[in-house]
């Protein structure tokens, strides 16, 4: 079965919500039902038809071929199946996912990932703000599922995560890991201020030296056993690039947020 | 234009009139009951629906600054619940504290007509106003806080007892509200100055030498002598603390034969020593209610899932927040009283919540004067006021609650008359009283509202019958009629009206409001001629 | 039936229904993982007397472990899963807990019956344990003064095989313990399957029940060489010495293929004749016929 392949047309300046994109809600519809699925411009209703071309239906598996940087909730929800996007995605993308595999190549806007209970999330290139984190007011953010970052990902990357791993080769912003709760957070590149502040379980490691808060104390340097499976696993499983001297390495591990709980870990890289 | 309806043939539970369950017409002229109509009025054909007054709930948080503090301090509390613009309804969200409109539809959706808002701080009478202003179709009110007002307590530790009366007066007209409320007397001020609660009724409030059972005895005194339609509505001391039925009790003796109305009484039934493990002193309290005529209660019941902890008792908020870890807000609201807001959650598989349900129950199901015992959850304390005809099932029909017990954790109900099953069943007639009938007579609205009669409020709900679950049943009314008024039909809520704002307006010795003014203009943050209520304030043009 | 001059006894093996597991240990170095693997395995050569039955299934490569370590893999076998639990929870605790840098592992990941591993031991933890879910597994992490001990948190359980058997009756002592080595070291290259005794070799093969005393099992007097003339011997003329193999294994076909390649191992000069212990096909769920297992091995 081939996939279903969506062709951006005039995309308006006001976003278009499109959550209707998800393999699950296009599959086993024809072109022509697909094309009349809502969405959302503004407050209005329009059809999926008005602004994408429509070829081949019924599969789950759905391919986007342009950028769609202004369409907001792509995949949002989505249960199952497979969505590539050529191109970049609006805010939203993959929220709130539990399965399946999302690939955007491009760019992610805001809150990728937000809440996602699991699946897989690829994004190619950079993820905005909130990546993976929990929406406001949210007592979980991520809570299962992978959420793997190519670029750089913006401020409170896995914020209240629950559970789940994100990995981000390039810099994560500031408050990364906000808040969380348990989880794993694995950052290849560097990342900004307070991060993982308020942590209260999980593990955020980092191969680069972080600004670190006072409330997290230095407690020895080690090698975790745990953490080789976890890096095996993201460079085995989902194809994630990790150089083995990260693998089997030795990391400075720091206690915290002991302005919380205290009872999560940064671990930093020191050598191989 | 004079505007007429015959519902015909419907069953009818008007325990006000004594009626249960006799099918008459129901004539209805210009939004009220009459004797009669001319034979060509239009009909709705109600064969073979139940037929009551509209529900009254009279201990509901709907309105007011904490209710809104509470709403903005969860948006995940709307997030998966909107409340769609349809028609000319307008959109909201809902969850455990729903948005003022929102609030209106979902109560007529169940057949509530008549809303009390139970706390409401004088400082915060102008935005209670304000939202009940935008709460469709039901009749609403409030009650004022009272029982930690620093200008009462100093009249009455002064042994100014008709000072601290003219002051209720003036302040239930002042704020447009329609009852005294007391919350934690004494307690929340105590609180408020040296983070230590009083704990007995004879402690005296730090600083004022006012006790608690002088707050009592005074606005429960002051509620007779201003003749107001409620007497005083208290919350007493100790909420939810182990070993509190004691304090409860000594409450209800220190109105010394007064009427009173006790809220949430479930809350307040506890035994065990404070700190320890609570257990259920429901059948020690209900033999105090049930051979006191001057006492009334509502239940409070909990219901599991989610919840809002939003009350005026401050260290009960602090008290919630320490055991839950959740966020919350703490208001010291000047002068006048407190604010605990906390996100709660009812759990079957905690010990402690299964003992609170139990306890509501027992409640309910060991009453012996329905006419004194009301419905209630305390929304959004116990619980939304959408688990109402849940609790409706669980106490009219034995079955489904044995059912449910099985699935709780069972020592929660170590020491309930629960755990060996109490087989009352309620009927029809006595779901009416607990929800219509009873509310509405302990409000003193008996004349307009709860009943069926001619000169009533044509506030009627019309459900079909459904004994094999009165859950669905009383979750969706088939018709609800608001002042004559059709808002529901076939299970739909199609148009929207808006109900009256109800207040009391007792007279009081305005040589008060001299004293008042020098109080205001020395301590208050509001200059006295801005406090008042002015007309325009109240219900919508 | 003769394999390399030697008589195949037209009888079975008789073989148990048990419940298996497979932990994978890993150290950093191999001798770690084989030490940590040789201690969880010791005293557990019978149900019987041991509570389990348990070996080494092999040494695992550092490309075939799940943390990139080097590592052995044991399998332990009892009556059922909860057996299998409470005795590997006890071996786990005591051998590689205790052990310098090993991690240990659920090696029947895809098992539906899962059995408490990690989930008991984090308990030395005393709340200090952290556990970690990867790829929907979870671990536990528990700080030991050397570091941390990470271990899965459940086991799989499956049906397994246990008792399978053979016997080689030889011409000498020296010839029949020739032979069993040989069997052992050619049967370790087949997975799935341990060998509980003492070098993979009983000598004290036993019977049901006893002539004299209260006792479950007594020495297999009919098979005893010292007591020919004595009993009604089993032994044939110029048999001297006996020796066993027992092998449990996680399915029948694992057990199967390792009698199927220690039987032809064993079949050198100086040994008489293999035979196999059976009950009479009364007490087990598996009956291992010798020749029909060995149909296409090339005599």
């Amino acid at each position: 079965m081939t996939a279903t392949v969506l062709t951006p047309l005039d995309l308006p300046r006001v976003p278009l919500e499109a959550e209707a994109i998800a393999p699950e809600r296009l599959a086993g519809r024809s072109e022509r039902e697909v094309a009349l699925l809502p969405v959302q411009i503004g407050n209005a209703t329009a059809q999926l038809g008005e602004f994408f071309r429509v070829r081949g239906a019924g599969s789950d598996e759905i391919r986007i071929d342009g950028d769609v940087s202004r369409v907001k909730g792509i995949g949002a929800g989505m249960t199952r199946g497979r969505l590539v996007v050529e191109g970049g995605v609006g805010m939203h993308a993959g929220a709130r996912m539990r399965g399946g595999e999302l690939v955007v190549m491009g760019d992610a806007g805001a809150w990728a990932g937000a809440e996602m209970v699991g699946g897989v999330l690829r994004i190619g290139g950079s993820a905005g703000d909130h990546a993976g984190a929990a929406y406001p007011g949210s007592r979980r953010g991520m809570t299962g599922g992978a959420l793997l970052v190519g670029g750089n990902a913006g401020r409170e990357l896995g914020g209240v995560m629950r559970r789940g791993l994100i990995a981000v080769r390039g810099s994560a912003g500031d408050y990364s890991g906000f808040n969380m709760i348990a989880g794993s957070i694995v950052l290849c590149g560097g990342a900004g201020r307070r991060t993982a502040a308020g942590m209260k379980r999980g593990s955020l490691v980092a191969f680069r030296s972080l600004e670190l808060l006072p409330t997290f104390r230095y407690a020895c340097t080690y090698r975790p056993e745990f953490l080789a499976l976890l890096l095996r696993t993201l460079r085995d499983l989902f194809g994630f690039a990790i150089d083995a001297r990260y693998v089997s390495g030795l990391y400075r591990r720091y206690s915290g947020d002991f302005a919380e709980l205290g009872r999560g870990e940064i671990l930093i890289w020191t050598s191989d | 234009m004079t505007v007429r309806l015959r519902i015909a043939g419907a069953r009818m539970y008007d325990p006000l009139r004594g009626v249960d369950g006799d099918v008459r017409d129901l004539c209805i002229e210009d939004g009220r009951i009459v004797e009669r109509l001319p034979g060509d009025a239009p009909t709705l054909d109600a064969r073979g629906l139940v037929a009551m007054p509209g529900g009254v709930d009279m201990h509901s948080h709907i309105a007011g600054p904490k209710v809104n503090l509470a709403r903005k301090l969860q948006p995940e509390d709307h997030r998966d619940d909107p409340q769609p613009r349809t028609g000319a309804l307008r959109s909201g969200t809902g969850g455990t504290v729903p948005s003022t409109w929102t609030t209106g539809y979902r109560y007529a959706g169940l057949g509530y007509t008549t809303v009390m808002e139970a706390a409401v701080p004088p400082s915060g009478a102008r935005s209670a106003h304000a939202e009940l202003r935008e709460t469709p179709i039901v009749d609403k009110g409030f009650y004022v806080l009272m029982g930690n007002n620093e200008y009462l307590m100093r009249a009455i530790a002064r042994g100014e007892a008709g000072s601290a009366r003219d002051f209720a007066g003036w302040l239930i007209c002042a704020a447009k509200a329609y009852a005294i409320k007391i919350v934690n007397p004494g307690g929340v001020a105590a609180w408020k100055s040296r983070r230590a609660d009083v704990r007995g009724l004879d402690d005296p409030v730090d600083g004022l030498g006012v006790t608690p059972r002088q707050i009592v005895r005074t606005l429960a005194a002051a509620a007779e002598e201003l003749a107001l339609p409620h007497p005083v509505h208290i919350h007493c001391n100790n909420l939810g603390i182990a070993g509190n039925a004691a304090t409860t009790l000594e409450t209800m003796r220190a109105v010394e034969g007064r009427r009173a109305h006790f809220t949430h009484l479930q809350f307040h039934s506890y035994g065990g020593e404070p700190g320890g493990r609570p257990s259920s002193k429901a059948a020690e309290v209900m033999e105090y209610v049930n051979s006191h005529p001057n006492i009334s209660v509502d239940v409070g019941q909990v219901m599991f899932g989610p919840a809002t902890a939003m009350t005026a008792d401050g260290p009960v908020g602090h008290l919630l927040h320490q055991l839950t870890g959740r966020k919350w807000v703490n208001v010291d609201v000047e002068l006048e009283t407190g604010c605990g807001i906390v996100p709660y959650e009812y759990k079957d598989r905690r010990t402690i919540h299964v003992l609170q349900w139990a306890i509501g129950l027992e409640i309910f199901l060991t009453a012996r004067d329905l006419w004194r015992v009301v419905l209630s959850t305390d929304h959004p304390n116990g619980g939304s006021f959408l688990s109402y005809p849940r609790l409706m099932r669980l106490l009219m029909d034995r079955a489904f609650r044995d059912e449910e017990i099985k699935k709780v954790k069972a020592n929660g109900l170590e020491g309930t008359s629960l755990k060996d099953g109490l087989d009352r069943e309620y009927s029809l007639y006595e779901i009416a009283i607990i929800t219509r009938a009873a509310p509405a007579r302990l409000l003193g609205l008996q004349a307009r509202k709860g009943h069926l009669g001619p000169g009533a409020d044509a506030d009627v709900a019309l459900y079909e019958d459904n004994p094999a679950d009165r859950e669905a049943m009383f979750r969706a009314p088939r018709y609800v009629l608001k002042g004559g008024r059709l808002v529901v039909e076939e299970g739909q809520l199609r148009s929207q009206v808006f109900g009256r704002t109800l207040r009391a307006a007792p007279s009081y010795d305005r040589a008060i409001e001299h004293d008042v003014r020098a109080f205001f203009d020395r301590y208050g943050t509001i200059q006295f001629d801005n406090f008042a209520i002015a007309d325009d304030e109240v219900d919508r043009p | 039936m003769r394999l390399n001059g030697v008589f195949i006894e037209d009888t079975f093996a008789e073989a148990f229904a048990m419940s298996g597991a497979r932990a994978v240990i890993t150290g950093r170095t191999q001798a770690w993982a084989r030490e940590a693997a040789t201690r969880m395995t010791g005293f557990a050569t019978s149900v019987i007397g041991c509570k389990c039955e348990a070996g080494i299934e092999g040494d695992l490569p550092a490309d075939a472990t799940p943390d990139g370590r080097p590592g052995t893999s044991v399998l332990l076998f009892a009556f059922n899963p909860e057996g299998v639990q409470t005795r590997i929870v006890e071996r786990i605790g005591q051998c590689v807990l205790t052990c310098p840098t090993t991690a240990c592992y659920d090696g029947l990941a895809e098992e539906p019956v899962r059995i408490s591993v990690g989930g008991q031991l984090r308990y030395f933890g005393d709340k200090f344990q952290l556990s970690k879910v990867i790829d929907g597994r979870r671990y536990w992490r528990v700080p030991v003064m050397e570091g941390e001990f990470l271990v899965e948190e459940t086991f799989g359980a499956r049906p397994a095989v246990g008792g399978g058997n053979f016997l080689i009756l030889g011409e000498s002592a020296d010839a029949a313990l020739a032979a069993a080595e040989a069997a052992v070291a050619a049967m370790g290259r087949v997975r799935g399957v341990i060998l509980p005794f003492p070098g993979g070799i009983v000598r004290s093969g036993s019977k049901v029940g006893s002539r004299h005393y209260s006792l479950k099992a007594t020495t297999n007097d009919a098979y005893c060489p010292t007591l020919r003339g004595m009993v009604e011997s089993a032994l044939p003329d110029g048999v001297n010495s006996v020796l066993e193999i027992v092998i449990d294994g996680l399915t029948v076909e694992a057990v199967e293929e390792a009698m199927r390649v220690g039987i032809p191992a064993a079949c050198r000069p100086g040994v008489h004749s293999i035979s196999a212990g059976n009950y009479g096909g009364k007490l087990g769920q598996y009956a291992l016929h010798l020749r029909k297992l060995l149909e296409g091995v090339p005599a």
